[in-house]
């Protein structure tokens, strides 16, 4: 009698504690943010075509410069960060942080704000390598968000994602958390796109997944009472498309344009219409893709800008694409880069508040390149030839 | 605060219990016969020392836990009845618990890492950060093992409260109930326990 009474009790409790989660459960889907519905967004007209370029650390010491990602800060002025050392993956390699004043082109000494030791005592973990820097600005939390992947042991497929953020514009960094997104050793989650904002103070970071299979990803993030909540979803599995690059359409509709690693050498586009919950699958465009990053932002007058590397073969330039259609037709607007046996690669693009469309990449593998131009030099190249 | 420490804490448990049974089955082949609390606390500190020994001034649970993320529960528990037994000789989990156990995470394992690695569009893993079917079947599978009065219920049990309390650092209940050194070991085992019953089978019908 006591013994079936002990068993109901224990049984009764494990029903119960699965039950609980169904009082966690969100009331509401969140919304992508458009651009004219975050704060103090202000698109003046600017008439005059406008372009600059520069290296963001043209002296730098260290021989290698990789992979950078930029944002706005909530007082206008620019922060970008990227990875740096003797050579990709070595133990050098710290991830870098340069601010640059508004109105100006020069940046700001570059800092190196991450390294393989200071993770490894705030992850209290082995950290070998660190990389993928992807920095978005909070706005609405006056918040900078950091997140870039560590490595133990092997290569980019061993890598976990973590973040850190900062509340004083980068000048000093939260100890870092390391995020679990996946079942196996949590291992083979990487960054390298601009995230997404979303309605509620969320947002959706496109990730990607490459062990056994090559796939894309979405990171969500969402302030709880306890922290920062971290979810992951799949746009599709396999081994062909992957590092997606987001472009939100409306509050409910976006795209996913993929690096393509199969035979096919093409960008594919995979579309939601319910706020990144399902995709359809990847078509192929007519766009070609040769194993390398791209990026993608949908400008305030609804046109999505494409930079990519127009080639089926390497990495040699690096050229920007429009589309007025919702990604169906692309047309080429301009050749940023085109040498050949160079290497022009992981662009990263993003509309300031003022308009402005900036873009950070890979430059010769040496340094970080910022160009910086406005909607009516896009538009002025609509009309020539590009190349 | 003090649930972090705790986190950081659970970490090396697992990695510990597994070097504890390492040196458990040395210790036996050693033919040190001397068996209890004792001996079970000496082995104990020879365990944590080890996994304290630095390389490369990253101490080897750093390492484990760099390379391993974290263990689940039922595997923590599996391993603490597995040193028990082995220093006192006490059953503590019978056979049909045991093969409850290695089922579950054979089972388990082979319905989620496929499909997390990518094989297709559906990933289960997402199953374990909200309500969804995989409470119903934890639910339903430690219900039934707990009628059966299956010990391994309780492990199941203990998973889905640590999961409640979010002891570990993942906020996914998967990682609670699964991860893949209990997954293989599952596979392993059940192997051999398939091996043990056709050995007989084989040699009534010579």
């Amino acid at each position: 009698m006591r013994r079936t009474g002990v068993r109901w009790f224990l049984i009764s409790a494990a029903i119960a504690l699965n039950s609980l989660p169904l009082l966690r459960q969100p009331h509401r889907s969140p919304q992508f943010l458009l651009p004219a519905e975050l704060p103090s967004q202000s698109l003046p007209a600017q008439p005059e075509p406008y372009f600059t370029q520069e290296l963001i650390n043209p002296d730098s010491a260290r021989r290698m410069s990789h992979v950078a990602s930029i944002c706005e800060l909530p007082d206008g002025r620019l922060a970008a960060v990227w990875y740096a050392g003797s050579e990709e993956g070595a133990p050098d390699v710290a991830i870098c942080f340069a601010t640059q004043q508004r109105g100006q082109t020069n940046w700001a000494a570059p800092q190196a704000i991450l390294t393989p030791q200071r993770t490894s005592r705030e992850l209290h973990r082995a950290v070998r390598k660190v990389g993928n820097p992807v920095v978005f600005s909070d706005a609405r939390a006056g918040k900078l968000w950091l997140l870039y992947v560590t490595i133990t042991v092997g290569g980019w497929s061993g890598s976990s994602l973590n973040l850190t953020t900062s509340a004083d514009g980068g000048l000093t960094w939260a100890p870092s958390r390391r995020l679990t997104l996946s079942p196996f050793f949590n291992i083979s989650e990487l960054v390298r796109n601009r995230p997404l904002p979303l309605s509620g103070g969320g947002w959706v970071v496109p990730i990607y997944h490459e062990c056994i299979g090559k796939f894309p990803e979405l990171l969500w993030l969402g302030g709880t009472e306890d922290g920062t909540s971290a979810t992951k979803s799949r746009i599709t599995g396999g081994r062909s498309g992957f590092q997606s690059a987001l472009a939100a359409l409306s509050t409910n509709t976006a795209l996913a344009l993929l690096r393509d690693c199969s035979p096919r050498k093409r960008i594919s586009v995979a579309r939601t219409g319910d706020v990144g919950q399902t995709w359809s699958s990847p078509q192929a465009l007519d766009l070609p893709n040769p194993d390398s990053g791209l990026s993608a932002v949908r400008l305030s007058d609804g046109r999505v800008l494409l930079a990519f590397n127009d080639t089926d073969t390497g990495r040699e330039n690096l050229r920007l694409a429009a589309s007025e259609d919702e990604g169906r037709t692309w047309r080429r607007l301009a050749t940023l880069e085109d040498e050949p046996g160079a290497e022009f690669s992981y662009p990263y693009l993003l509309q300031a508040r003022d308009g402005k469309i900036h873009l950070v990449y890979t430059w010769k593998r040496k340094a970080i390149k910022h160009v910086a131009f406005n909607a009516a030099w896009l538009n002025a190249r609509q009309g020539q030839p590009s190349g | 605060m003090i649930h972090t420490t705790f986190i950081l804490a659970l970490g090396p448990l697992c990695p510990w219990l597994m070097l504890l049974l390492g040196l458990q089955a040395l210790a036996g082949l050693c033919r040190l016969k001397t068996r209890g609390w004792l001996r079970l606390l000496l082995l104990a500190v020879v365990a944590a020392g080890l996994l304290l020994l630095p390389i490369q001034s990253v101490s080897i649970a750093g390492w484990v836990r760099g390379l391993s993320a974290e263990f689940s529960i039922p595997l923590t528990g599996l391993l603490v009845v597995a040193v028990l037994e082995t220093e006192f000789r006490r059953e503590l989990f019978s056979n049909a618990d045991w093969i409850a156990a290695w089922a579950f995470g054979a089972l388990g394992g082979l319905g989620l890492y496929p499909l997390a690695l990518g094989w297709g569009s559906f990933d289960p893993y997402e199953w374990g950060w909200r309500f969804s079917p995989l409470f119903v079947a934890s639910a339903l599978v430690t219900s039934l093992l707990l009628w059966k009065q299956s010990r391994f219920g309780l492990l199941l049990l203990l998973a889905t409260t640590a999961y409640q309390l979010r002891l570990l650092e993942s906020a996914n209940y998967w990682d609670y109930l699964l991860d893949p050194v209990y997954c293989v070991t599952s596979l392993l085992a059940l192997a051999v326990q398939l091996a043990k019953v056709a050995r007989p089978a084989a040699s009534a019908n010579a």
